[in-house]
């Protein structure tokens, strides 16, 4: 259902093998990504934007903010909502409604991974309670799949978070007592949101006896089964999930955690102090852009 | 959809009166029995009843009960594939369609199917197709078609138990049973099985580890086929949650053998369809 490749059987012995001894096609060890790189405010309708390039996926998300009823429930909260396109672009499979699924599979993922009361402040969202809220639509665009969708959009959902800036507003109220809500006149005048509890995803993928991070569409042809953790920088997981035809053993379950807390918790640093350098080159910001 | 134009519709926008309610200030409290007289930090799960073959048309059928949920599925086939695009031919398919019913949870829901029960539908899939023998059925998919009658929580927990029942009444090969089973963590302690009021309490702002996890396992293979977490959870609270929840499947195994093997006997001594 995912961009499948065709690998041989003796392809699959080989990268078996390699993965065994701790050395995968591409010369990594069993714990290490591709070369990654992040680039935000790619899109300039956007109120936020980030476009993540790992190994050969890419991904692209675009966050819109727009006023909205708070949820019934929570009166005096904003909320996200996700949508995952999976464009032709990125294989002729997603052609149509052949994305759909996968899609969905992404989106819902996603709601499970923010479906936690520290991930955003959702309180800073309200404008006025009951009545009025923002709404971010994270609209995830994936550009090309190269295995490993899951990490390189949970960064650029975290890039994109990070970017998002939502313009200040005043309620007003008339002497009827009428609310009325008032824009800010200055578009600078915009607040940013607390990213620092964002988790990432890491997917960990059980190929032979051991687990690999960042799996190429080849390894993923050999693996049953992978185990998907969102992490956060003080090492809490917020969602995990096991995805795949096979079934996992409990003590590799246990094994996997672990890992995927350590791979997880080790990505942030490095991810903010690179947003913090890219936020504060402002203007003078070299654009690479999509054929970089 | 078609609509009666003579009738007086209701408004386009209703809310439940259940929003109106006075919430108490802090829920149920986090120490004390549960309110069910369960036992907090045991694997106290609720008793199940379950009963195999009660869909006559269906190749395999079952129903669960536990508590006030109640699940109903039916299995179909193996039967020719639908989708003749699929390139794996050596191996069936199976899928899975879980539905809740409108009248199932506190809310209406609508008779679309929405994302959460794809979400679901998903889920069970994952969790069951480890334990199919697929390669006994090439070319042929097998239909699983779940409906949550009345959602009192665990539901995809029970779903697993109740959809692998199904398969086994169907006669479809599998390598072992998959049984389900849920846990709520809530601060320091947990709760096995937990019922909706226990899943939809938050708890205290403060606290951190507050999460939900379901378990799908093999029993006799030893084999995690499922793991689906959410909230937020330390990685020792998740490691010791799916402990406790392997703990609570194997609760479970004795009741489903036993009625399993019932079902099977019951068929045999049926005299034989004329």
């Amino acid at each position: 259902m995912m961009a499948a490749v065709e690998v041989s059987e003796a392809e699959k012995v080989y990268i078996l093998h390699g993965i065994r001894d701790d050395l995968r096609v591409d010369g990594r060890g069993c714990e290490d990504y591709r070369h990654m790189e992040i680039e935000t405010d790619v899109v300039s309708n956007t109120d936020g934007s980030a476009k993540v390039t790992l190994g050969h996926t890419v991904v692209l998300v675009g966050i819109k903010t727009e006023i909205g009823k708070p949820r019934p429930m929570v009166p005096n909260e904003g909320y996200l909502e996700f949508f995952v396109d999976c464009s032709a672009n990125a294989t002729p499979e997603f052609e149509g409604r052949g994305g759909e699924e996968l899609g969905t599979e992404l989106s819902n993922t996603l709601y499970r991974v923010f479906n936690n009361k520290h991930s955003i402040d959702l309180k800073r969202l309200c404008i006025s309670p009951g009545e009025h809220c923002w709404v971010l639509y994270v609209d995830v665009l994936l550009l090309q799949c190269d295995g490993n969708l899951y990490d390189a959009m949970s960064i650029a959902i975290k890039a994109a978070l990070f970017n998002t800036k939502i313009p200040k507003v005043f309620i007003s109220s008339d002497d009827e007592g009428g609310k009325d809500i008032e824009l800010s006149d200055d578009p600078y005048d915009c607040m940013r949101l607390n990213v620092e509890n964002v988790p990432c995803i890491v997917t960990l993928c059980k190929v032979g006896h051991r687990h690999i991070v960042d799996a190429t569409l080849q390894e993923k042809a050999c693996s049953v089964a992978s185990l998907i953790m969102s992490v956060t920088h003080k090492g809490t997981v917020t969602c995990t999930r096991k995805v795949g035809g096979g079934s996992l053993d409990p003590e590799s379950i246990f094994e996997m955690t672990e890992a995927g807390k350590r791979v997880g918790k080790a990505l942030h640093a490095p991810l903010m102090k690179l947003l913090e350098q890219e936020e504060s080159l402002g203007k003078k910001q070299q654009k690479v852009g999509f054929f970089g | 959809m078609p609509t009666d134009t003579k009738r007086v519709r209701g408004p386009d926008v209703s809310q439940s009166p259940s929003l109106f309610v006075c919430q108490p200030a802090d829920g149920v409290s986090p120490q004390g029995p549960r309110a069910d007289g369960r036992r907090r930090d045991q694997v106290d799960v609720r008793p199940v009843f379950v009963r195999c073959g009660l869909v006559s048309q269906a190749k395999g059928s079952a129903y669960i009960e536990a508590g006030n949920t109640k699940l109903m599925c039916c299995v179909y086939g193996p039967r020719e594939t639908e989708r003749k695009d699929e390139t794996d031919m050596k191996c069936g398919r199976l899928t899975t369609d879980m539905r809740f019913a409108p009248f199932s949870c506190p809310e209406r829901g609508s008779w679309i199917q929405g994302s959460q029960e794809k979400d679901f539908s998903t889920m069970l899939q994952e969790s069951l197709q480890p334990a199919v023998c697929l390669h006994k059925y090439p070319r042929s998919q097998i239909e699983v078609n779940m409906m949550v009658l009345e959602n009192s929580g665990s539901v995809l927990a029970h779903a697993i138990t109740c959809a692998s029942l199904a398969l086994a009444d169907a006669g479809i090969e599998m390598y072992d049973l998959v049984l389900g089973c849920s846990l709520r963590q809530n601060g320091a302690s947990y709760v096995a099985d937990p019922t909706s009021a226990e899943e939809n309490d938050r708890g205290p702002d403060q606290s951190r580890n507050q999460g939900s996890l379901t378990v799908a396992f093999l029993p006799s293979l030893n084999q995690i086929s499922g793991l689906q977490s959410d909230g937020e959870m330390s990685e020792d609270t998740l490691t010791a949650g799916v402990r406790t929840c392997i703990e609570g499947c194997y609760k479970l195994y004795p009741l489903v053998q036993q009625v399993l093997s019932r079902c099977v006997s019951r068929a045999a001594c049926a005299p034989p369809p004329r």
